[in-house]
């Protein structure tokens, strides 16, 4: 089954923010939990976690680009 | 913060008991025999010579405050004389364990330390060293006269005259004093000799020290700093912060090898058990032995002990042991030098508050007496020799006194002559050039995402379609002010930062944000929540060579630094007569929607206090311009920040904001907007309600509105707003501070003033109510707002437009109108 991993929302007047870093390449294994990317808004820098065990199966927004809330920034595929 | 540390539950939840260091009280044993090893007797006698000197001096100071003459030199003295006789043991003794290049830091009642420190520094100086150093003070004048007074050659009482004289007239305040008479008997220092500010607040040096022994440790000048203060400091919030400052972990943990250790400063307290009239001991303070609150500051307790100030070489030996310790980076350390002030607090005290039996108690153990007395029991010393030291320390106090009230050797600072010398003495309005290429030592800014974020971004907050960008997208106040940080940082090594959050977490509010993982420890570090350690000792810093950028997260947290801004910051660089600069910019951010607490615009505040330069920049453009300013010159200022516009991007200046380093002038008010009929003169956030206001006043109304974004509070130069007025004959001016004794209050008097002639209306002035600023909900109804602007606009400056109030405010004139006036 693939789970996306989902930019969220940070703050009520935060539309977008940047991805800074992928701690995992495609294909890497992931737990659920573990702390997959870095994104940035303007003021703070956040780790978002895996939302489910698996690998990485893809990255939709590589690091130093911004997306909208709710933009889908990979896919996890688990078993 | 850092995520290296681990905070372990198993061990943080373990039971445990805590075992504190013992402190010795009173250890000191040596045998004077082995002390005559240590020092020889000359040196034996000469601290013997020096006591004798403090308390000749003083006792000359005494005389001039009870008589009005001294030794038949009559004098008026109308200054303070905190005199420490009775002390002078704690003063010498310690003076003897310091080295010329250890500075002190002062009291209220330092006269001794500064005499003793001196007299030290001068039989540990080189002869060429010490000429150099007399011949560097205004041009060698000094130097000349006391060559004239003396008539001798002999270049150690040359050197020590100079010393008493320098003071003396400081203490008069004179024009040839050691300040250039700006500072007097509370404020002395000579850098040269390692006699660093004196402080007339309780307490005021300990963060001073503090931060100008980080500058020790950071510059590698080794050497260490003492903050000199009395047993009454103990009770002093900033005394205790400066102590914790000292003392924090990352010290010896988190900072890089070559930097590593506790802060070289040793806080001595001078314990004559008394504050003014309140007792320390049995009434004010619980620490029963002062050394104790050692304990409460790390785990060697700072190495504190009580020492017994009434004997100079028990003082020396524990100083000098406390210092190998500092050298080691064992800092800081505590010593509760316990002495007994003989004479009242000052001239005026009746000795209400003690018993005759008790000061006569203490009589018995006076330092000189007991000391001379040990003397010649070792046969160092006799009778003749004795009375022939008192001679020379008499005649010596003698002949400066007679120099430091003779107007042609120690003339008084001629004010009529120069009616505005102090007032040039503020800021020295220089600056330092930063070299083209990048120094020190960091990692390159281009491997962070901030740095390569940045580069994406656009200049101008304007699309290319007429529509906003969004902040991620275009460079906003915070990307603007870090980008000015990261060039300072990178090309000015004698340049530090930090406050309370300002490593991972990016500073309050994220300007620093990408800076930890491009800066060292010792170049940028998160602070203790101590407000006032954190000015104090970036005071310290820049005093002992040193640059400091430091950040309060709200400025409703000033409260909590008041003495070291309003006192220490803005006041060394005049009481000094221009010798000491102090290149420190406080960032302080002005807050909203957090309430009553955190959301006030207190820059007026700070302009108020002559001696800050005042900095509140609302575009990218500004801040960058003017934060570079700021860094770059050698005089302090307070740069706010609104954190509405820290999202801000460029709308005015056109291309944006530039990506290379330049700089705006501080003090200078910039035309965002021109127009024919009225000038709005904005300072902070207003700038943007004025921008809707003038769009609607032009659209509705037909009115052509000039906006002026201050900029700058402190200098300010009216020329462009005075220009204007000439124009459009009309001024409204608008911030977010409460209007009542505003900033804005004084522009518009002075702009009233100037500008009488041109103008058809008197000035008005829109700030907010002169009450709490109420919760984020609330807002609106409290900063001014467009619809006031257009208001006062329409009602007040063009009354032609006949138009009624429709925004909320006129509540000022609503009681008068209410009460019929
Ligand atoms: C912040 C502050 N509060 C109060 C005073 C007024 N004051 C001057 S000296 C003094 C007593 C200080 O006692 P202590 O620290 O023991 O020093 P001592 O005078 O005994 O040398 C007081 C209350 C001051 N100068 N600064
Ligand atoms: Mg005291």
């Amino acid at each position: 089954m693939d789970v996306p991993i989902v930019m969220p929302q940070l703050g009520v007047d935060i539309e977008e923010a940047q991805i800074d870093e992928w701690l995992k390449a495609e294909g890497d294994a992931v737990e659920e939990g573990e702390q997959v990317v870095i994104v940035t808004t303007p003021k703070v820098t956040l780790e978002l976690e895996a939302p489910a065990s698996g690998v990485l199966k893809s990255i939709a927004i590589p690091a130093d680009e911004i997306a909208k809330v709710g933009t889908t920034l990979g896919i996890i595929e688990t078993e | 913060m850092p995520k290296e540390l681990f905070v372990d539950p198993q061990v943080m939840r373990k039971a445990d008991r805590l075992r504190v260091p013992e402190i010795p009280v009173h250890a000191y044993a040596t045998p004077l025999a082995e002390e005559r090893q240590r020092y020889g007797d000359k040196t034996l006698i000469r601290v013997l010579r020096d006591m004798m000197m403090v308390r000749e001096f003083e006792t000359m100071l005494a005389s001039f405050k009870a008589q009005g003459a001294y030794a038949g030199i009559e004098f008026v003295y109308k200054g303070p004389a905190h005199l420490s006789i009775g002390q002078e043991g704690a003063a010498v003794g310690s003076a003897l364990a310091l080295k010329p290049d250890d500075h002190i830091f002062g009291s209220h009642r330092s006269h001794g330390e500064f005499i003793a420190k001196g007299l030290s520094a001068i039989a540990g100086l080189e002869p060429a060293a010490l000429a150099a150093i007399m011949e560097g003070h205004q041009g060698g004048a000094m130097l000349r006269s006391v060559e004239k007074i003396l008539g001798g050659d002999n270049e150690t009482e040359v050197a020590e005259t100079f010393l008493l004289l320098g003071l003396l007239a400081e203490i008069f305040m004179r024009a040839s004093g050691f300040n250039g008479g700006m500072g007097g008997s509370m404020h002395a220092f000579f850098l040269p000799f390692g006699a660093y500010p004196n402080n007339a607040i309780v307490g005021g040096s300990a963060g001073i020290a503090t931060g100008a022994a980080m500058r020790k440790r950071l510059g590698g000048d080794g050497g260490i700093t003492v903050a000199y203060s009395g047993d009454g400091s103990t009770g002093c919030g900033p005394v205790w912060e400066a102590m914790n400052f000292s003392s924090m972990a990352q010290l010896k943990g988190l900072w890089p090898e070559e930097h590593r250790g506790g802060l070289p400063v040793l806080f001595c307290f001078n314990n004559n058990f008394y504050a003014m009239g309140g007792q320390t001991i049995g009434e004010t303070a619980g620490w029963d032995r002062l050394s104790r609150i050692g304990a409460g500051i790390n785990p060697d307790a700072m190495h504190a002990e009580t020492v017994d100030g009434t004997n100079p070489l028990a003082v020396a030996d524990a100083v000098a042991r406390k210092r190998a310790l500092l050298v080691e980076g064992a800092g800081p350390a505590l010593l509760d030098v316990e002495c007994y002030r003989a004479t009242g607090h000052s001239t005026s005290d009746a000795n209400a508050y003690r018993s005759r039996d008790e000061i006569k108690a203490w009589t018995a153990h006076d330092p000189i007496a007991l000391y001379a007395a040990s003397l010649k029991e070792a046969g160092i010393l006799d009778d003749t020799v004795e009375a022939a030291l008192a001679e020379g320390v008499a005649a010596r106090v003698r002949m400066v006194t007679a120099a430091a009230v003779d107007p042609a050797i120690a003339a008084p600072v001629d004010i009529r002559a120069n009616p505005t010398l102090i007032g040039e003495l503020m800021f020295s309005n220089t600056a330092i050039a930063l070299p083209p290429e990048p120094v020190g030592t960091f990692n390159d800014p281009a491997s962070t995402s901030r740095v390569r974020q940045l580069a994406k971004k656009a200049r101008h907050g304007i699309d290319e379609n007429g529509g906003l960008h969004s902040p991620m997208r275009a460079v906003t106040i915070r990307d603007a002010l870090f980008e000015t940080l990261l060039h300072h940082f990178t090309h000015d090594e004698s340049l530090i930062g930090y406050g309370e959050e300002c490593r991972e977490w990016g500073g309050a509010f994220g300007v620093y944000r990408g800076l930890s993982d491009i800066l060292p420890y010792d170049r940028l570090f998160n602070a203790p929540i101590s407000e006032a350690a954190i000015v104090a000792t970036a005071i310290g810093y820049a005093m002992e060579g040193g640059r400091a950028v430091v950040e309060l997260m709200y400025t409703d947290f000033i409260g909590r630094a008041g003495d070291e801004i309003f006192n220490q910051m803005a006041k060394w660089q005049s009481m000094s007569a221009g010798m000491l600069k102090l290149p420190v910019v406080l960032r302080c951010s002005i807050g909203s929607k957090y309430g009553a607490q955190h959301s006030q615009d207190w820059s007026g505040l700070v302009a108020h206090i002559p001696g800050l330069k005042v900095v509140y920049p609302s575009t990218p453009y500004d801040a960058k311009g003017l934060l570079a300013s700021a860094l770059a010159g050698n005089d302090p200022v307070i740069f706010f920040e609104s954190q509405r516009l820290y999202d801000a991007t460029e709308m005015f200046h056109e291309g944006g904001v530039p990506e290379d380093y330049y700089q705006v002038p501080i003090g200078v008010p910039d035309v965002k907007r021109e127009g024919t009929d009225v000038t709005i003169l904005t300072l902070g956030p207003s700038l943007y309600a004025a921008v809707g206001a003038a769009e609607t006043l032009a659209a509705e109304h037909g009115v052509s509105a000039e906006i002026i974004d201050a900029r700058s509070l402190v200098p300010f130069d009216y020329e462009t707003v005075l220009k204007s007025v000439r124009k459009t004959g009309r001024i409204l001016l608008v911030s977010e501070a409460s209007e009542r004794g505003s900033f804005l209050m004084t522009l518009a008097a002075d702009i009233g003033r100037y500008a009488h002639g041109d103008l058809t209306a008197p000035p008005q002035v829109l700030g907010s109510p002169n009450w709490i600023v109420p919760g984020a909900e609330m807002e609106s109804t409290y900063f001014p707002q467009a619809q006031d602007i257009i208001d006062i606009v329409c009602c007040e400056l063009i009354p032609e437009k006949n138009t009624d109030y429709r925004g909320l405010r006129g509540w000022d004139g609503l009681d008068l109108s209410r009460r019929g006036i």
